[in-house]
């Protein structure tokens, strides 16, 4: 059946034009589809404040998932990502108040952002070190990162949120761009989002680092033999994940205007989530970055489509697993070969 | 009857994929009890009609009649093996860790009075089945420990085990040396005589000559025809698959012979390679010939620089080379095309011109910015060089078949225009038309005065386009033979 479906999509321009869209853009025709239910089945949905908090909330995650999605094209996989937004984002809040050890001044906010970007590199440095060049399994290192960046969290802050932090560094998280033109309503970190992936899938598609990633995570093996150094691109696969992650902690720490441990918990899920959604196959080598970020205002869309329709939170913990599920699922049955 | 004299009949047997008739009407019968060939060039269809055997594929049109059962139809791998159909497949489908008998009953278990599984009358069975063969196998070693000729043979045996009646065999030569086959052929003979019918599919003529019956020739997904193979030549059985007369089959042209480019002396790596020593020279193709596990890969990757030499030297171009790592020796003009074509040659998921590109993305990079123009041209170019027939550049390489996706490998390694390319295996399990091209290549490449060195276990295309033949063997050099020394008995008596 399915191979006569596939023989109509060759034969007919338009169909065929229809199916590349969809493989490539299944997030886009998602976005529409559930916001044309949601549109229907609730009130607030449709409203922009409730719009505009989607793309909010998106904009951290989608940061954070670039990373991900960047490894997922090596075949590879980051878990400690998450932990990393948490670990840097209070690292962060300790450094702006002065709060790391008695009898600390508050640092320079600006500075404080270039250490904790630098941090969450690090973090990144580790996993890419462990897994490209000792020859650790992904899934091992970085477990055990994402486990020493919780611990680290939980030691420096204790485990209690930290709030409020100077105005400085508001403007990322919720200041507006052209606040008089478009009286704010575009955030800026929604504008950072963008940017980021616009960037992003331009040099993924377009310079060596991104073909090469691509290549390695398409046959590591073919890729060796084509001259292209596998370690040195997986290796940076992992320290771009990290600095992004930092990155997305520092949105999400002004956004918040506080932190806590449990900051980006899950991330590294949602991520997975949003850039199968996009179209990235788990297998490496495979899909556009852009993709990610319309995955993730799906994932974002549907959880905000839950608590619109009263779904119990706990419960929202169950569909995301299920989702989770599902969209693996789709992945495996895009990418089954024939036999 | 005519249902008991063949055990496979074929009536028309037709499939399409999007855009290609990969099997057109084929009809032809098969006789109980011989090995009967089939035969014919990559895309002839000779992998789809298996498949559909298999129970894989699923005929559009046409029939199939089996043992004495019109109209069969394998809906799953499952029924064609409960009708007494198994397939040998060129890659080994064996759970590696797991040990000989346990392989061989797989999916087949004996079970004792109490429901466990009963090892003891699996494994004498095991051991009998093998015994039976002629052939000495320790049924408690895992598969992971056996050559792949051996874990071949415990393929058959599984199908031996199983009472297959039909065993289609795809090119299981492909990976074996001489010695390995004539056991195999010492097998499949056996099977034969005990009543079992064998299809043997195979690119290498001279066994369907050795060993075969009968032989199908497919083309184009047509069946050409199904002929004795005492009726046939050599020269005519290449005609029916090609459909034409090929030219000369190696064209070896006399080339000025110039000064040494690259030189190995005494090369070691513990226990792989012992102190071998040889020079190449700008001009020459040289033929490193030896068994599969002789070190002649492990030669390549250790002057390569992707193993690390124990002791010993090599020379580029008069210059001694220390290369760290596979990529000095790229940029130094060396280049391999390596023996594994789908998991080291290519990137299967990618398209035809990002594949051909790859070595040398240098050269569609301007400004820090891959040019998709540069791309198209270069992809084009190289493609066209190499006359890879394709539906476009963009098709995935996964799609084409094998002889089009070494064409491609070549396409990539000729872009990146290396000065001494190594070419391990170049023409494995590819058909007759993809193999000339390769050859004529290789002659292009020295007379525009490069060096070739081919790694190759297949004698008549080492004896017909090398200067010079290097014969390895448990890691040494044998000896080097001149072309007017060597012949194929020659090189033989070094090889063992």
């Amino acid at each position: 059946m399915s191979q006569v479906g596939a023989r109509a999509a060759k034969e007919n321009p338009v169909l065929k034009a229809l199916s590349k869209f969809s493989k490539d853009f299944m997030s886009v025709l998602g976005i529409i589809f559930l916001g044309a239910i949601l549109s229907l089945t609730t009130e607030k949905f449709l409203q922009w404040d409730n719009l505009k908090l989607i793309l909010l909330q998106s904009s951290t995650v989608a940061i954070c998932a670039l990373g991900q999605a960047i490894i997922l094209l090596t075949g590879n996989f980051d878990l400690s990502l998450g932990r990393n937004v948490a670990f840097t984002s209070c690292l962060g809040a300790l450094l702006m108040k002065g709060m790391l050890y008695d009898g600390m001044a508050p640092m320079n906010p600006t500075l404080v952002i270039l250490i904790i970007l630098a941090a969450g590199t690090f973090i990144g440095v580790c996993n890419g070190l462990l897994t490209a060049y000792v020859g650790l399994p992904a899934f091992i290192a970085t477990l055990g990162l994402q486990n020493v960046c919780y611990g680290l969290a939980k030691v420096i802050t204790n485990a209690t949120p930290i709030a409020t932090f100077p105005n400085s560094i508001a403007w990322l998280g919720r200041g507006f761009a052209f606040p008089e033109i478009l009286k704010k309503n575009l955030p800026w970190c929604v504008v950072l989002m963008l940017g980021i992936y616009i960037f992003a899938q331009f040099i993924f598609t377009k310079t060596k680092l991104g073909r090469n990633i691509y290549a390695v995570g398409g046959n590591k093996e073919a890729a060796f033999f084509a001259g292209i150094n596998v370690k040195r691109y997986t290796f940076l696969a992992f320290v771009m994940a990290g600095f992004l992650a930092a990155f997305s902690g520092v949105v999400l720490m002004s956004r918040l205007n506080s932190v806590a441990i449990t900051n980006g918990q899950s991330y590294e899920f949602d991520a997975v989530i949003g850039s199968i959604i996009g179209g990235i196959s788990l297998t490496g080598g495979k899909g556009r970055l852009i993709g990610t970020m319309f995955g993730i205002i799906f994932v974002m869309l549907l959880f905000n489509g839950m608590t619109q329709w009263k779904v119990d939170a706990f419960m929202q913990d169950v569909l995301k697993g299920i989702v989770l599920v599902i969209a693996v699922t789709l992945d495996v049955l895009r990418n089954r070969k024939r036999v | 009857m005519m249902e008991n004299e063949y055990i496979l009949r074929l009536q028309g047997i037709t499939k399409s994929f999007p855009g290609v008739k990969a099997l057109d009407g084929v009809s032809f019968d098969v006789k109980r009890g011989t090995i009967h060939a089939l035969v014919g060039e990559n895309g002839a269809g000779k992998s789809t009609l298996i498949k559909i055997l298999a129970g894989i594929y699923h005929a559009d049109e046409g029939a199939l009649h089996f043992n004495g059962r019109d109209n069969v139809a394998f809906r799953t791998p499952h029924e064609s093996h409960q009708a007494g159909i198994g397939v040998v497949h060129q890659e080994i489908k064996l759970a590696d860790p797991l040990t000989v008998a346990e392989n061989m009953f797989v999916g087949n278990l004996v079970y004792t009075k109490l429901g466990l599984v009963d090892w003891k009358t699996m494994k004498k069975r095991a051991r009998q089945i093998i015994r039976d063969l002629g052939i000495d196998i320790d049924v408690n070693a895992p598969v992971s420990a056996l050559s792949v000729a051996k874990q071949q043979i415990v393929e058959i045996c599984k199908a031996v085990n199983l009472e297959m009646k039909l065993l289609i065999m795809d090119e299981p030569s492909a990976t074996l040396t001489e010695r390995e086959l004539e056991i195999m052929f010492g097998i499949v003979r056996k099977l034969r005589d005990e009543g079992i019918t064998i299809i043997y599919i195979s690119h290498r003529l001279d066994e369907i000559f050795e060993l075969a019956d009968m032989v199908t020739v497919l083309r184009d997904g047509k069946h050409i025809g199904t002929v004795p193979v005492s009726s046939v030549t050599r020269d005519r059985l290449i005609a029916m698959m090609v459909g034409r007369e090929l030219g000369q089959q190696y064209p070896k042209e006399e080339i000025a012979i110039g000064e040494t480019v690259l030189e190995a002396k005494g090369i070691v790596r513990r226990g792989v390679l012992k102190d071998i020593s040889f020079s190449v020279k700008k001009g020459e193709i040289f033929g490193i010939s030896g068994l599969v596990d002789s070190g002649r890969t492990e030669l390549a990757r250790a002057i390569l620089g992707i193993d690390r030499l124990d002791s010993g030297e090599v020379f580029v171009r008069g210059k001694k080379v220390n290369y760290r790592g596979f990529r000095d020796a790229i940029h130094d003009g060396l280049g391999l095309i390596p023996e594994d074509r789908k998991k080291q040659g290519l990137v299967q998921i990618f398209d035809i011109k990002t594949n051909i590109c790859m070595v040398n993305l240098k050269k569609v990079i301007r400004a820090g910015i891959v040019r998709k123009r540069l791309v198209n041209r270069y992809g084009t170019e190289y493609a066209k060089k190499l006359r890879v027939v394709m539906p476009s550049l963009e098709t995935q390489v996964q799609f084409l078949s094998g002889g089009n996706q070494q064409k491609v490998v070549v396409a990539k390694w000729l872009m990146q225009d290396s000065e001494i390319l190594i070419l391990d295996e170049p023409t494995r399990g590819i058909d007759v038309g993809a193999k000339a091209e390769i050859y004529r290549l290789m002659t292009e490449m020295v007379k525009e005065g490069k060096t070739v060195i081919v790694i190759s276990s297949e004698m008549p295309e080492l004896l017909g386009m090398c200067d010079r033949i290097m014969v390895m063997h448990e890691g040494q050099k044998k000896g080097e033979l001149t072309r007017e020394e060597a012949n194929q008995e020659r090189i033989m008596a070094l090889c063992v």
